[in-house]
């Protein structure tokens, strides 16, 4: 325990001292506060733009925003906080195994399983975190400015795109204990994700693929029942739990 | 009581047989050094002792205890410091001591003056910067302190002197010296001074087998050297020697090499005395890593 304990940490200081925490921690809080932001812009933007719009034609009338606008860009900005996520940590391992840093803290008697327990955790509350922190500021403003309640099934469509995230991440976890570099982490992480993603494109297969978390928006507005979400949301889970355990075996195998 | 004990050692990396059934030994509070080319398997073996390497077949015993592939169990009977070590950069000497204690589960107080201690003993007591900036000869001292930290009954050293300077070599070889009551050391080497000034047993590796292992005092009146060097101030001199001696072989410039199964040296000398020959020097040869290597690979 106590080995564990001084594993993880020398992550969160290697995340803290790499400058990482700080980087994502601006980008979750500026993507945070941008949600808001644009769904407030947008009528001031529309009213710019109006008279070019109708020079081509387009007549714009009062718009009006609410939460809703918000959740919105919320659902569309969250993307690219996993994708820096990804990218910046797609070399948690990979970085260790080329410079060789693992190979002392094996010989000091750390067992291997540690090693990715302690990475899969700092993971995991660093992007638990980063999320709630752009979720909840998002929340804050949008109930400042607007209602909250307008919105159907919030609580449950953010658990979703939540998870798809750790999802991610445990592809992230599993690719690098199998693979050396972290171009390789990212092909094979991001490859499953686009299969998924793709696969999803069928309608018979799309409840059953855990890209279907990220349709936040079908959530929000209600077109879809929460329900439908139940199954993928299940695989997902299901899917992650086995990235970790599988990932275990593989690197006590892994040539350092 | 043996620390280590290896019986019939393989592994291949592709097609190239790196260990062909290696057998060492190596006793308690011995300076075993581990000698070797490039290349021929020394880092190979450090790998396998510490369970870093899948090897193809043989066995291996740490303190009684058989050292078993990606399990890291037997490692803590063993301090190792890598040819290049590598550490967390972005820590500073006593964080990166620190952190090793705490993984092997040592007691926070007990941790704390052991890396004191070793920060001392190593040189790098007022270090404050973080290892990032530290040169190499710096990073071999720490590395040593880390091999060091949770009292090894088997300290394993992979080239440590290589990198370094005289001056830098000397401070590890006594640190090396100083360790020796404690634990057992063993380290590879090509610096066959660094052998004769510490070791007390060495083990030849050649062609993935140890060719000799012993104790040092013991290999060296074995293979003493019965070879002399003679340099002649004149060419034509030495097409002189060359004709009366046969067997001496040009190595240099105006420079003879020849041995004692071929000629004595007061034959030698009686003729360059009758020739009126001009001598630059006379040595016997000091037996080099080289020549002892290539002897004992002979056997």
């Amino acid at each position: 325990m106590k080995s564990l304990l001084a594993f993880i940490k020398k992550e969160t200081m290697e995340q803290l001292r790499s400058g990482r925490l700080i980087i994502l921690g601006i980008l979750f809080i500026l993507l945070g506060i941008m949600n808001p932001a644009v769904a407030k812009l947008t009528p001031w933007l529309l009213e710019v733009l109006a008279d070019s719009l109708a020079e081509s034609g387009m007549i714009v009338t009062s718009v009006t925003v609410t939460a809703m606008d918000s959740w919105m860009q919320f659902f569309k900005n969250i993307p690219m906080g996993l994708i820096a996520f990804i990218l910046l940590q797609s070399s948690i391992f990979t970085k260790e195994y080329q410079s060789g840093t693992l190979v002392l803290a094996l010989t000091k008697g750390i067992q291997r399983y540690k090693v990715v327990i302690s990475k899969t955790v700092v993971l995991a509350v660093l992007w638990t975190f980063g999320y709630w922190v752009c979720f909840g500021i998002t929340y804050g403003y949008n109930a400042y400015f607007w209602d909250n309640s307008v919105v159907q099934n919030l609580l449950f469509s953010v658990v979703c795109w939540w998870l798809f995230g750790v999802w991610v991440i445990a592809l992230l976890i599993l690719f690098s204990t199998i693979a050396k570099s972290n171009t390789d982490v990212l092909v094979g992480t991001g490859s499953v994700v686009l299969v998924s993603y793709l696969l999803g494109l069928l309608p018979k297969l799309r409840e059953y693929l855990p890209t279907l978390l990220t349709d936040g928006n079908f959530l929000i507005y209600g077109v879809e029942e929460a329900a439908i979400y139940v199954v993928s949301l299940i695989i997902a889970l299901a899917t992650s739990l086995i990235c970790f355990v599988m990932s275990i075996p593989i690197f006590n195998k892994k040539q350092l | 009581m043996d620390m280590l004990y290896i019986t019939g050692l393989h592994k291949r990396f592709g097609d190239k047989e790196v260990l062909n059934g290696l057998n060492l030994t190596v006793p308690e509070h011995s300076i075993f050094g581990f000698i070797g080319k490039n290349g021929a398997g020394k880092t190979t073996t450090m790998k396998a002792v510490l369970g870093l390497l899948k090897t193809d077949a043989g066995e291996i015993v740490v303190n009684g205890e058989k050292v078993v592939y990606g399990q890291t169990s037997t490692n803590r009977y063993i301090g190792y410091l890598p040819d290049v070590p590598e550490f967390y950069s972005f820590m500073t000497a006593p964080e990166y001591l620190r952190f090793c204690g705490e993984v092997t589960g040592m007691k926070k107080s007990e941790n704390e003056n052991r890396c004191r201690e070793l920060l001392e003993l190593v040189g790098l007591g007022d270090e404050t910067h973080r290892i990032k900036g530290f040169s190499r000869g710096m990073k071999q001292r720490l590395g040593i302190a880390q091999a060091l930290l949770n009292h090894p009954k088997l300290l394993i050293l992979d080239e440590p002197t290589s990198a370094l300077d005289p001056v830098g070599r000397k401070e590890i070889l006594d640190i090396l010296m100083a360790v020796r009551e404690q634990t057992t050391v063993l380290f590879s080497t090509h610096i066959l001074s660094d052998i004769e000034r510490i070791c007390t047993d060495v083990a030849f590796l050649n062609n993935g087998v140890v060719g000799v292992q012993g104790k040092l005092s013991e290999i060296k009146t074995k293979y003493r050297s019965k070879e002399y060097l003679v340099e002649t101030e004149r060419e034509a001199d030495l097409l002189i020697l060359q004709k009366t001696f046969p067997n001496m072989q040009q190595t240099g410039r105006n420079q003879l090499i020849f041995h004692e199964s071929h000629y004595t040296i007061f034959d030698m000398l009686c003729f360059v005395t009758e020739k009126h020959i001009s001598i630059v020097k006379i040595e016997r040869t000091e037996p080099t890593l080289e020549s002892l290597f290539m002897e004992v690979a002979r056997k």
